[in-house]
């Protein structure tokens, strides 16, 4: 419960945007579309501290490594119980997007579809980071600090037009920022050449599997 | 029994017969990625139904080893086995045997104890039913039934790590490994642990514990391991330990009325010697009394230090 409450923070911006631009929903939509992308990559960053936690708090992953458990099914564990507490915030923000601009499954499935992807880039993250890390503070505050970066002050919520040209470049080196230009290009609020539809995608991914590298090096389940 | 066997000189060299021991430690080493040699050629053999307790001071290697053991750690150097399988090349073999309490677990403070111990079966792979019926049981050995529902916030500190020892023995582990398993419990906690432990031991248990302890230690072990600075420093009973470090019968000669001031602690050679010192105390009209050798002399004539330091 508390979990899902949490993932509802990444929906303040778009009330924030609603309210201020004096209810202006061509503000809102957009950021509506980064607020999924987000909440997402949120509770995927967050799993830092569950694998923080569980291994050096609570030494639970200690007692499941001297069990049959499986790396495997820990890690999913871990990261997929997230993506049961964003649900419900994702699915609403979902519904609200549906009735304000009715759209196919192909649009849904694009905006699913890069959420998943960046979420699985920030679980990886998300695992490196809590792996690597043996302090409390940093556990909590990296990921926070991350959240900022990717969340905040890139072009998620607000467009990245409003941005002056010379800071864009930097804003596009940033994961969030593609996943948030597609969802908002499926959603038909933003125009997209195809090739840059394929770089986003192809940045995406190409992120994730170097996120994936990284946690393979940092991540052990039976200390060297 | 096994026999005690170590690389230091304390301990007689002897090669290990090819009985199938619970646990075997041969020449074990272990030095960490940043270079801390944390073990040096450690060996000794664990019996079936064993409590055997690994004493040492802080930082001398102790959890290293247990960890190790568990399959949670590699080794460096020489070869270890648990119920016969290489905790390196098999740890699969191992594992569904096996349990562990580490060091300074603690149970989620917003969880209950039913929440613990199902969430562990399931975990563990038993069905719903199963889970929920092995919880029912569980928690009814552990006496925790009546505190079924309460936070673990709430729960004291001995209740505390008997919800942890029953998550770790949902399984029916043949070897449980407990690190420390009485820090920070007050004294009332800590039999209630060791009355835990030796239940588990009648049903055929093998129990490797590490403590600093030294009461934990001679109240519960069967045979006790002192590993000081990585390496086996003593393998035997306590009486064995008590023996090997040559302490005998303390004698206290202080004035009738004790004041601390004129106390003096005489550690005679012979029996002789303990008459002596007896007829001159009574002739001066001082009080005479007697301190057994404890497991703390033997461990500071051991290691060369008291396990404080």
């Amino acid at each position: 419960m508390l979990l899902i409450v949490l993932s509802l923070v990444s929906f303040l911006p778009v009330f924030f945007l609603f309210v201020f631009s004096g209810g202006n929903a061509a503000m809102a939509m957009p950021a509506l579309v980064g607020a999924i992308v987000l909440t997402l990559a949120f509770i995927g960053l967050f799993a830092a501290q569950s694998v923080y936690f569980y291994k050096h708090w609570f030494r639970f992953q200690d007692m499941f490594v001297a069990s049959p458990v499986s790396p495997i099914s820990y890690t999913l564990g871990l990261s997929l119980s997230t993506l049961f507490s964003s649900a419900p915030s994702v699915l609403i923000a979902l519904a609200i997007l549906l009735y304000s601009r009715p759209v196919g499954i192909v649009p849904i499935l694009g905006i699913l579809g890069v959420s998943a992807i960046l979420w699985l880039a920030m679980v990886f993250a998300g695992f490196a980071i809590g792996a690597s890390t043996k302090n409390t503070r940093r556990a909590n505050s990296v990921p926070q600090v991350l959240g900022f970066v990717i969340g905040f002050l890139p072009p998620v919520y607000y467009p990245l037009s409003i941005l002056p040209p010379s800071i864009q470049p930097f804003a596009l080196l940033i994961p969030s920022t593609h996943a948030a230009q597609l969802g908002k290009y499926y959603f038909g609020l933003l125009d997209l050449a195809p090739t840059e539809v394929l770089f986003g995608w192809v940045y995406l991914i190409v992120f994730t599997i170097v996120m994936a590298i990284i946690v393979s090096k940092k991540a052990r389940w039976v200390d060297p | 029994m096994s026999p005690n066997l170590a690389t230091n000189p304390q301990v007689s060299h002897v090669s290990l017969p090819a009985a199938v021991d619970v646990v075997r430690v041969e020449g074990l080493g272990k030095t960490y990625p940043k270079g801390t040699e944390a073990l040096k050629g450690v060996s000794f053999a664990i019996d079936e139904g064993e409590v055997f307790c690994l004493l040492g001071r802080n930082g001398a290697g102790k959890t290293t080893l247990l960890r190790i053991l568990a399959t949670q750690l590699r080794p460096t150097t020489g070869r270890a086995t648990v119920l016969d399988h290489d905790v390196l090349r098999e740890p699969k073999a191992i594992r569904p045997f096996i349990s562990v309490v580490p060091q300074e677990a603690r149970p989620q403070m917003m969880l209950s104890a039913w929440d613990h111990i199902r969430l562990m079966c399931m975990i563990r792979g038993m069905s719903k039913e199963d889970a929920l019926a092995r919880t029912k049981t569980m928690m009814e050995e552990f006496d925790l039934w009546e505190h079924k529902d309460k936070l673990t916030a709430d729960l004291s500190g001995g209740l505390r790590q008997r919800v942890l020892l029953a998550m770790a023995l949902i399984a029916d582990p043949k070897v449980l490994f407990l690190d420390e398993p009485t820090i920070g419990l007050d004294p009332l906690g800590r039999r209630q642990v060791w009355a835990m432990i030796r239940r588990l031991t009648a049903k055929g248990v093998t129990v490797l514990l590490t403590t600093h302890y030294m009461d934990e230690a001679e109240k519960l072990s069967d045979r006790l391991a002192i590993i000081d600075r990585g390496q086996l420093a003593f393998l035997g009973t306590v009486e064995e330990a008590k023996a090997m470090a040559g302490t005998g019968m303390k004698v206290i000669v202080e004035p009738l009325k004790a004041n601390g001031d004129d106390r003096q602690v005489l550690e005679p050679k012979s029996n002789t010697e303990i008459l002596e010192i007896v007829q001159r105390s009574l002739n001066d009209g001082r009080r005479v009394t007697f301190q057994p050798p404890t497991l703390e002399d033997a461990f500071i004539k051991i290691v060369g230090g008291s396990i404080e330091e």
